[in-house]
């Protein structure tokens, strides 16, 4: 039995007038595909921006189990929830560097390390030993993932010129290179092709079972829900319907009927 | 399809002839003349038409040419991408030679006074380009207030050097600091601005700085300008015909003949190390980790929270490093000058620097150099038309935006490469 890496209890999102997340609880798993789905508008990604620190919740709690240290995630604001929980995200619309190489994306990635290494610039400004070391080892950590997608012999091209699956995939390992307990995805297959797509799979389950870290999955592709989740959460309006594996899911009379609607 | 072409640019034009009439009919075309205490009208309408003409003409011949260029679309070689491929494969041979060439600049028959006056005017215009480039090249905001700092560095350094008494090498790193300070000072309020909202509030930084310069008569002597500052010396050796009893002046010392040159010469030399400094800092700070955030915060500040870079600190940094060298640059122009005062500090020295940033392309070293040479050597080389300067600058940044959209170099290298590494 695995633990639970994320706990929200009773979170609650209100825009003015306007309820998005409403009284939500749901938890996910260290060794777990945790999926959220549901209609347009249902409030996934305001979940997300919720967990990642971009919106302030309005009310409820959201612990992390970060090596059996629980931290509240409320406290921390957008960049430090990556810098110090260890939450990274994607976005619903490809967010890299554009002109920026595929490696500096990478780098980037790891820049409180890097600037640490670098004595905030200043032990970087004299070529220190010490540095150079952590540079080299940031390279390889970014070769790493890079030949696991397969990009490693484009490393040195603007991100903004990969193509458009190429793109998504270089999200996805660039927030792995922050090396995050939680990865939290925004419709990483929108727009690919079924071969990129299965592609996807694979790469989140690699990330899954061998680099121990728990996702997080907004997705409206069925074939990637129903494939690799281990726990779905359905959203309607703000509010949890439905809770259960991909299958149970699938024949929940709830689910269907905020999908495609009811008979009168 | 050329007739089209023809039909197409003939009605563009004749629409372009129509607006500079609706510009320039009432602006130059109608002039009020004073006769026998009376205001009279004095249509001038042979220059209407003279402008409109040109605007029109332009308007065609940029059209036609645009053309052409969508028409080459896809073949790899035009002049500037020739030129700057040029500078991309030989860019070191070509910086050394050019370094070179700076060095022995003063030395050549042609390197008067006027000459010399003119190249420690571009470096000092040089060293601020490759300041500002950290800000807006890298960082990407938007600074219309950068010579705020300018005049910050001068003034601490002239108020340093006259009540302390302090030497220009102790003098030019308080200076540097505090126009960092006031970068920091500038950065906070503007954390949250983006573009547009940015330029505005760095543009009445950059003029509060002026008028307050202007109004604190007790400390900066307001419009009278501070006077007497001390000229540099040679590591304590003054450059003086006359010197006080017992000081050994620079000439005595190497046991020349004294000329006014030799202090003309070693400002020159200064300058040149200071901008020289200010390059080699901004091309090894790019490649450490603040200059890739820099970079990266330009490209998507979202992302970058995402990534866990804190985009206050990142963005304070790129302010306050570039605020430093607009302050040695600052402080270099004051011991030249040996007289500041607010005027040499308006809004138009930032646009001209924001001017050489922008035309010679973003975050490019290479072509803040040739954007330099360009401007203000046309606006030299205009010196004699005295109004038309403007013009010319006017119209040399439209030159360039036509035909480098992206500035002069717009080609960005990246920091890191795999093939260096993998």
């Amino acid at each position: 039995m695995s633990e639970k890496l994320l706990d929200v209890q009773n979170l609650t999102m209100k825009f003015g007038g306007l309820i998005a997340i409403d009284d939500l609880t749901f938890s996910a798993k260290k060794d777990h595909i945790t999926s959220i789905i549901g209609p347009n508008g249902a409030g996934k990604t305001t979940v997300f921006n919720c967990l990642t620190g971009f919106y302030k919740a309005t009310a409820g709690s959201m612990f992390l189990n970060k090596n059996n240290n629980k931290m509240d995630l409320k406290k921390f604001s957008d960049f430090k929830v990556a810098q110090k929980a260890g939450v990274a995200r994607t976005f619903q619309n490809i967010r890299l560097f554009p002109q920026m190489s595929v490696l500096e994306n990478m780098m980037v990635a790891q820049h409180n390390k890097l600037m640490v290494a670098s004595g905030f610039s200043i032990l970087g400004l004299i070529n220190s030993k010490s540095y150079l070391q952590k540079e080299k080892e940031a390279i390889e950590i970014s070769k790493y993932w890079l030949d696991i997608i397969g990009l490693t012999n484009r490393a040195d091209d603007n991100a903004g010129d990969l193509p458009y699956g190429d793109q998504r995939k270089l999200e996805i390992v660039r927030a792995m290179c922050i090396e995050p307990h939680l990865l939290c995805l925004d419709e990483p297959a929108a727009g690919l092709n079924a071969k990129e797509s299965s592609e996807l799979n694979k790469l989140l389950k690699f990330i899954k079972n061998d680099k121990k870290t728990g996702i997080l999955l907004i997705e409206h592709d069925m074939s990637v829900v129903m494939g690799i989740s281990d726990h779905v959460v359905v959203l309607n309006y703000g509010k949890k319907i439905f809770e259960g594996t991909a299958k149970e899911t699938k024949n929940s009379p709830d689910v269907i009927e905020a999908y495609l609607g009811t008979d009168d | 399809m050329g007739k089209d072409l023809i039909q197409k640019s003939l009605k563009d034009s004749l629409f372009t002839g129509i607006i500079a009439l609706a510009l320039f009919g009432p602006i130059v075309g109608l002039r009020t003349v004073a006769k026998n205490e009376v205001l009279v009208v004095e249509p001038k309408w042979f220059v209407v038409l003279l402008i409109v003409a040109f605007c029109a003409l332009g308007r065609f011949f940029i059209n036609i040419y645009t053309y052409k260029k969508e028409q080459r679309r896809g073949e790899p070689s035009s002049l500037g991408k020739a030129i700057s491929n040029f500078l991309d494969e030989k860019g070191a041979q070509i910086a050394i030679a050019a370094i070179a060439f700076s060095i022995i600049f003063p030395f050549m028959p042609f390197a008067d006074r006027y000459w010399m006056d003119i190249a420690i005017m571009m470096m000092t215009y040089i060293m601020l380009g490759w300041g500002l480039n950290i800000v807006i090249g890298l960082a990407g905001l938007l600074d219309l207030g950068y010579v705020a700092f300018y005049a910050v560095g001068a003034y601490s350094y002239a108020l340093f050097a006259i009540h302390f008494g302090w030497s220009f090498w102790i003098c030019l790193p308080i200076a540097g600091v505090f126009a960092g300070l006031f970068g920091i000072l500038l950065g906070f309020p503007v954390l949250r601005l983006r573009g547009d909202y940015l330029a505005i509030v760095t543009l009445a930084f950059g003029e509060m700085i002026r008028i307050l310069l202007l109004n604190w008569y007790e400390l900066t002597k307001g419009p009278d300008g501070l006077t007497g500052i001390p000229r540099p010396s040679f590591f304590g050796l003054p450059f003086k015909r006359y010197p006080d009893e017992g000081v050994e002046t620079f000439h005595t010392f190497f046991g020349l003949e004294y000329d006014p040159m030799q202090r003309i010469i070693f400002l020159y030399y200064l300058i040149l190390v200071l901008a020289l400094i200010t390059n080699a800092f901004t091309i090894k700070i790019r490649r450490l980790p603040v200059g890739r955030a820099w970079e990266a915060l330009r490209e998507d500040e979202i992302a970058c929270k995402s990534l866990g870079v804190n985009p206050r600190n990142t963005k304070l940094t790129a302010f306050a490093i570039g605020a430093m060298f607009g302050g040695f640059a600052g402080s270099f122009f004051a011991t030249r000058q040996a007289f500041i005062s607010p005027e040499s500090f308006t809004f138009i020295e930032s646009a001209i620097i924001v001017a050489i940033v922008v035309l010679g392309g973003m975050g490019s070293q290479t072509g803040v150099v040739l954007s330099t040479i360009f401007l203000i050597g046309l606006i030299e080389v205009f010196r004699d038309f005295e109004s038309y300067r403007m013009v010319a600058f006017g119209g040399a940044m439209v030159l360039i935006m036509i035909f480098r959209p992206r500035g002069i170099l717009a080609k960005r290298k990246p920091t890191i490469t795999m093939g260096k590494h993998g």
